[in-house]
């Protein structure tokens, strides 16, 4: 069974940190010097109580009234995310019930990050080649700022929350192609919230502050970020799988229309785009607005896109995810 | 490279005056922050071919001690 992607929609909350509040507190880095060096103007921010399943809710909920599609359509539901609602029970088993989906869908969360919109798609690609489902709903919702502490500037000034829905169905042609996969566990502790899961559960000591950087001090509770090493695997790893991704697809880079990377930093990016040799037309880059969203990027980035007029029928576009895991994966879609 | 030349490039990096860097310049004094890091990853990168590790470069205090692995 052949399987495309149908729609892409998405949710953003309404709260934003923007660049003027950030010089406010971090006085360093003027807003202007911000937006120059990461290339991000705003986030938006989840509120107290909002969740990455309310973020979930409502990028499907929009998607399901811009396409018309009967939630009671969909067979099965798959969660990336990295900030569930709870340990257990599974948030997508929550969503099942809130997005009026019937009993009869299969649902689970998997937890990935900058990664997990391809590892999304490829899991449905493989449910629908084996017939295990025929209309699927893939949601990456992301509350990082809910992991973060706010004296921390370089992950306050990189992250935002938001969530993406994709719509992927058995299809007469073949619209998503051939993936390229890695994991490298060496870098498990690059991109970090130590506490929380079952490894360390002392509640005081989790709490308590281990002065881990210059300038704050972080708690186990906190998202640590080593932002050298993370850029320093991404610019050795990603233009190696753009190159195989390409060879698996049986494409040479000429051939692809438009690359869509996880929209992780400006600066990151533009290394990336110098390093592969990708045309500026031809690589997206828009995380002005969201600054990064983590596992959303990418179906914000197709949401903007189709919205814009910018995705035509036929299209051959690379999408490519990278990062905590540390984990990488790529894939050709045809739009 | 001449030394020259290598200062040249950290005075680019660092937006810092001409002239105005010494190998004892310290680094604290300078716009020593986590953009410069990747700048100076890409740097090294690009003009040496090395790749730098994220621990040497938190052990870098001063000029000096960037410019003795540029090479």
């Amino acid at each position: 069974m052949k399987s495309k992607i149908t729609c892409v929609g998405f949710y953003v909350p309404e709260g934003i940190l923007n660049n003027d509040e950030l010089a406010k507190i971090f006085p360093e880095w003027t807003a202007e010097k911000i937006l120059s060096k990461t290339g991000i103007r705003s986030r938006h921010i989840a509120s107290e109580d909002e969740c990455a399943s309310d973020l979930a809710e409502k990028a499907a909920l929009a998607l399901f009234y811009d396409n018309q599609i009967e939630p009671e359509s969909i067979d099965f539901l798959i969660l990336g995310t990295q900030s569930p609602d709870y340990l257990l029970p599974t948030t997508a088993c929550i969503l099942q019930n809130r997005l009026g989906m019937t009993t009869k869908c299969g649902a689970f969360d998997f937890n990935l990050g900058c990664s997990a919109y391809i590892y999304g798609l490829a899991m449905a690609k493989g449910l629908i080649s084996a017939n295990v489902a025929k209309k699927i709903l893939l949601i990456t919702a992301e509350t990082y700022s809910k992991h973060i502490n706010t004296l921390d500037k370089s992950t306050r000034t990189i992250f935002g929350d938001g969530a993406g829905a994709t719509l992927i169905e058995v299809s007469e042609s073949d619209g998503i192609g051939e993936f390229i996969l890695g994991t490298d566990g060496r870098g498990w502790d690059k991109l970090i919230v130590p506490a929380g899961g079952m490894r360390h559960r002392n509640l005081a000591l989790n709490s308590e502050e281990i002065v881990r950087d210059v300038g704050f001090a972080r708690t186990m509770n906190d998202l640590y970020m080593d932002g050298p090493e993370i850029f320093i695997f991404t610019i050795s790893t990603v233009p190696r799988l753009v190159e195989e991704t390409l060879e698996k697809n049986g494409f040479s880079l000429d051939e692809i229309d438009l690359f869509v990377f996880h929209q992780a930093n400006l600066f990151m990016l533009e290394q990336l785009r110098k390093a592969i040799k990708i045309p500026i037309e031809k690589f997206f880059v828009g995380l002005e607005e969201y600054g990064n969203t983590v596992s959303a990027t990418i179906p914000i980035a197709l949401a903007n896109l189709s919205r814009n007029g910018k995705l035509k029928t036929g299209m051959k576009v690379m999408l490519v995810g990278f990062g905590v895991g540390l984990s990488w994966g790529a894939t050709v879609i045809v739009w | 490279m001449t030394e020259k030349e290598k200062v040249y490039l950290l005075e680019e990096m660092f937006e810092a005056d001409p002239d105005s860097l010494r190998s004892t310049t310290g680094l604290d004094s300078l716009n020593w922050d986590s953009m410069a890091f990747l700048s100076l990853i890409v740097l090294v990168n690009d003009n040496f071919g090395k790749k730098l590790t994220s621990q040497q470069i938190r052990s870098f205090k001063t000029i000096g001690d960037i410019l003795a692995i540029m090479e």
